[in-house]
């Protein structure tokens, strides 16, 4: 028996069909088109998660949706009072953009702990958000920062508010047919100052056993004027942790009772038992990330 | 004489091949005219096979052939220690964890082989699953196994010995003279937990028959190449000089490729079809079928004098051994050898049980039962310090292995002690100054 | 359908279905099988190539996606029987062990020497982040890309 030599060679193609159909749009209105014309469709952006959940069953995809070439959907466009992130821009554009970095400190740090290198140059925004896993690093960063989606069907256009985007885990209000278009994100004239925590069992290439972003508006006194935190891997959805945010306005530096403030985040998470961590443990990290994270805050 | 290799840098033979992308693992071999397998396990981790349906799966385009129990009922068990692991699960026959194969799905894609695969209906008969050794031996415990021998007749009156494969036993000196010795005795209990060897690259390999030499070749990585030999030889009714087995570039093992994969299923796919055959598994098919490092429950009772001296060691050591022997008796057995760690014990006793159960089994890993023991004796050491009040430096320090030394199982030590200096290394290394200054 | 890429400099034409992973095109359609499959989801990098200069694991990428573009694997780092420096500091510093993350390392560890000819051990760190060794050689194969880093930058000169 010899070995074959490793020749240029197509594999035999004698089993299974092929996909009816893949599409590729290369613009918002071919895709619209597109839509208009198909029914079920298999949406694919960097794939990172979508390859994983269909590891050895991508064969039984019928008609796929590929964003990849609709350049629109990679703008970052900046106006006076937003900021518009293209729903297909990489993790790793996120982290590059200097813009990002200065206005959306939080939204940079959780890009640059996202899984790896690897992970980073394909996985996008906008499959983050449609995964919509309690664990997405993206979202409690972009809930604090009050944003919102633009969501497309090949007839409607609709903006729907991030903290009523996530219905479940891995659940959302978008239907069949809709594609989630770009990310609008309010700029504010206050200067803010904001921390993300992320715990999981290594440094690089973990889903979170509990994430934090908190974000708080100093007046000119010192006095927190606002304050956003929001907590990932602790509920069904990523939470916005209003009773902690209640008890920080009006405090200043000093008077910030940490102690309350951990207690108030712990009983408004709802976390499960799962291989990333037992309920018990998360409720005990969430205390000590939220007190770590307001000493940095106001450090 | 000039030394040629003992203290020189030496490249590694295969650095070169392995730095380009040139060495060939299984996977990366290609035969021409080869055929896909895969196997179809088991739905349940303990059942009755009560029938197979390959109608669909065989409807699947480019299947060659499917192979079950039903068409070699002649086969042998195997196991590295035991032979107590069944190549197929014939009907009738039971399931014992989910890595236990069904069916051999032959075809001529990779892609047509798992789709027929999942189109294989089965109707079994689910059994009590046992997944704590503790339940598995208790008296009124299902037999996982119906024919064990091996338990010896010194076992306990108190547990059911049905599911125990193995139970061994340590002795040294007198243990109610030590414990009569000690001024302090602590009591704890230790639990570990499965852990996978997790060599990078999954099992893999080919396999060729040539049936007019009758000669089968299998490439496929193993850490025990005549033993594999030996093992496929007499599980498949061959004589030994008719398989080879052929080792190409192993992708880790870490004990994990010491048991059986793929070779057995690819042999029987190769004689059936006289067509190359190759099977690669899948991380998680690699993670249910192949071994584990073993969990150990350990319940050790150490007895100590009060100015730090150790008197005496009792340890009871609990192995899940899983759904089959694999490496097993050997693992929890040397497990139990290494209770007391590198430390002078004059009476210990002990006893240790590899138990079945419907886990995926425990085998072969780094350390070979040391690993897990290493934590209770470790732990035990620090726990006794803190109740003493003595530095746990010390404490390891004046209790540590010399020349001379005997192990629990009586071994002198001669030569090359070095658990002191290793002690004083570490000591100074970590800047240690004792527990109040941490 | 049909993809046009450039492999390791050599532009390429091939039929591929929609569900056909670059590595699987790699590997099995073009014989590069220097780029190997560890997990299949993207969590221990042996799979990683350059895809227009990026490093992906090409198990994640559908091979319709690489349409149009540039992949260098393992086997493009050689020129005419010379080893690249990466791979000659790999053999030097001992780091191969098992061998079947290096192809993955190398890649990884050249997207960074590209950009740093004096990384740092914790850079060397967060770029080979998604790859994992489990030999547990990771000190060697920092040595490794210490090693390349600075012979590549001496050659520059
Ligand atoms: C090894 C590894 C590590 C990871 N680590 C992390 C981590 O640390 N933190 C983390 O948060 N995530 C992590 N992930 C998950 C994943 O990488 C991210 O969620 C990523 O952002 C998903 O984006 P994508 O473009 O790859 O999505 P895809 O896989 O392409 O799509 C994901 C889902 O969203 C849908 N979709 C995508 N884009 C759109 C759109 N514009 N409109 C409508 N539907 C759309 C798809 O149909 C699909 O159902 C990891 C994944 C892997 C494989």
């Amino acid at each position: 028996m010899k070995k074959q030599s490793k020749d240029v060679k197509n594999r035999p193609t004698s089993s299974g069909r092929d996909s009816k159909e893949y599409f590729r749009p290369k613009s918002k209105k071919e895709l619209k088109e597109i839509l208009k014309n198909n029914d079920i469709l298999t949406i694919i952006a960097g794939g990172t998660d979508l390859l994983v959940s269909n590891y050895q069953k991508l064969y039984k995809i019928d008609k796929w949706l590929d964003l990849d070439l609709i350049d629109e959907f990679k703008e970052v466009k900046i106006f006076d009072d937003k900021i518009e992130i293209g729903s297909m821009v990489t993790h790793d554009r996120l982290v590059r953009l200097e813009k990002i970095k200065e206005l959306f400190p939080i939204l940079h740090s959780a890009a640059l702990d996202l899984g790896s290198p690897q992970i980073r140059s394909r996985g996008t925004i906008g499959g983050n958000i449609v995964t919509s896993s309690p664990a997405g690093d993206l979202l409690p960063p972009l809930l604090v920062y009050d944003a919102e989606v633009v969501i497309i069907s090949d007839q409607e256009e609709r903006k729907v508010d991030l903290n009523t985007f996530f219905t479940g885990p891995k659940k959302n209000v978008l239907k069949e047919g809709e594609i989630l278009e770009k990310i609008v994100i309010p700029l504010k004239k206050d200067k803010s100052r904001g921390v993300w925590k992320k715990v999981g069992k290594r440094k690089a290439l973990v889903i979170s056993s509990i994430s934090l972003a908190l974000n708080i508006v100093f007046d000119k006194d010192n006095i927190i004027k606002k304050a956003k935190m929001a907590i990932g891997s602790a509920a069904p959805v990523p939470l916005r942790i209003k009773s902690a945010e209640e008890i920080l306005i009006g405090q200043s530096l000093d008077s910030i009772d940490y102690i309350k403030v951990a207690k108030a985040a712990a009983k408004q998470i709802s976390p499960i038992d799962d291989i990333r961590g037992t309920a018990e443990y998360r409720i005990s990290v969430a205390k000590n990330i939220t007190k770590s994270a307001l000493k940095e805050v106001t450090k | 004489m000039t030394k040629k290799y003992v203290g020189q840098n030496i490249s590694k033979v295969d650095a070169k091949a392995k730095v380009t992308g040139k060495a060939d693992y299984p996977q990366d071999l290609k035969f021409d005219n080869y055929l896909n397998v895969k196997i179809k396990r088991a739905p349940y981790p303990h059942a009755i096979l009560k029938s197979i349906d390959l109608k669909q799966a065989k409807k699947v385009d480019g299947v060659v052939d499917i192979i079950t129990g039903q068409d070699y009922p002649d086969l042998n068990k195997f196991g590295l220690i035991i032979k107590d692991q069944p190549v197929l699960i014939g009907i009738g026959e039971k399931m014992r964890f989910l890595g236990d194969a069904l069916a051999i799905v032959i075809a001529e894609s990779e892609e047509a082989a798992f789709k027929a695969r999942d189109k294989i209906s089965l109707e079994i008969e689910k059994l009590k699953v046992i997944s704590d050794p503790f339940n598995a031996i208790k008296k009124d415990a299902p037999a996982i196994h119906d024919d064990i021998e091996l338990c010896t007749d010194y076992i306990s009156q108190d547990i059911g010995k049905q599911n125990i494969l193995v139970d061994h036993y340590l002795k040294k000196g007198d243990i109610n003279k030590g414990f009569k010795e000690a001024d302090l005795i602590v009591e704890n209990t230790y639990q570990t937990q499965h852990i996978d060897q997790l060599p990078l690259q999954n099992e893999a390999g080919y396999a060729v028959y040539d049936q007019y030499t009758e000669i089968l070749k299998i490439w496929a990585a193993s850490q025990w190449l005549h033993d594999t030999q030996a093992d496929v030889a007499q599980a498949l009714n061959l004589n030994k000089d008719k398989v080879r087995i052929i080792q190409t570039a192993i992708g880790g093992a870490f004990g994990k490729k010491e048991d059986i994969s793929v070779h057995l299923h690819l042999a029987l796919a190769a004689m059936h079809t006289k067509r190359p055959v190759k099977l690669v598994y899948t991380r998680e098919e690699s993670m249910i079928s192949q071994s584990k490092r073993h969990p150990l429950t350990i319940k050790a009772k150490t007895g100590v004098t009060e100015d730090g001296y150790l008197t005496a060691w009792q340890v009871e050591v609990f192995g899940d051994t899983g759904a089959y022997a694999s490496s097993g008796p050997a693992v929890v057995h040397k497990g139990m050898y290494h209770c007391t760690g590198p430390y002078n014990v004059a009476n210990v006793k002990g006893v240790s049980y590899a138990i079945y159960t419907n886990n995926t089994y425990g085998g072969a890993m780094r350390g070979f039962g040391t690993t897990q023991m290493a934590f209770a004796y470790e732990s035990q050491i620090d726990i006794i310090a803190d109740k003493l009040g003595m530095d746990p430096a010390q404490f390891r320090y004046q209790n540590a292995y010399d020349t001379n030394s005997t192990t629990p199982n009586g071994q002198r030590l001669s030569k090359s002690v070095n658990t002191k200096r290793t002690i004083e290394e570490a000591v100074k290394l970590s800047n240690w100054k004792g527990e109040s200054e941490k | 359908m049909e993809i046009k890429l450039t492999v390791n400099n050599e532009k390429r034409k091939v039929n591929v279905k929609p569900h056909t992973r670059l590595i699987d095109l790699l590997r099995e359609d073009l014989g590069l099988t220097g780029t190997k499959e560890g997990c299949g989801k993207g969590e221990c990098g042996a799979c990683t190539v350059l895809m227009d200069n990026k490093v992906v694991t090409s198990c994640l990428v559908l091979a319709v996606q690489a349409d149009g573009s540039e992949i260098l694997t393992i086997e493009g780092l050689e020129t005419k029987d010379k080893l690249h420096p990466i791979q000659q500091a790999f053999i030097d510093t001992g780091a191969v062990q098992c061998g079947y993350c290096i192809p993955g390392m190398i890649i990884s560890s050249k997207k960074l020497i590209d950009q740093n000819l004096n990384p740092s051990d914790d850079q060397i760190k967060r770029a080979l982040s998604g790859n994992i060794c489990r030999c547990t050689g990771y000190v060697k194969i920092v040595d490794a890309v210490k090693q390349a880093a600075h012979e590549i930058k001496s050659g520059v000169k």
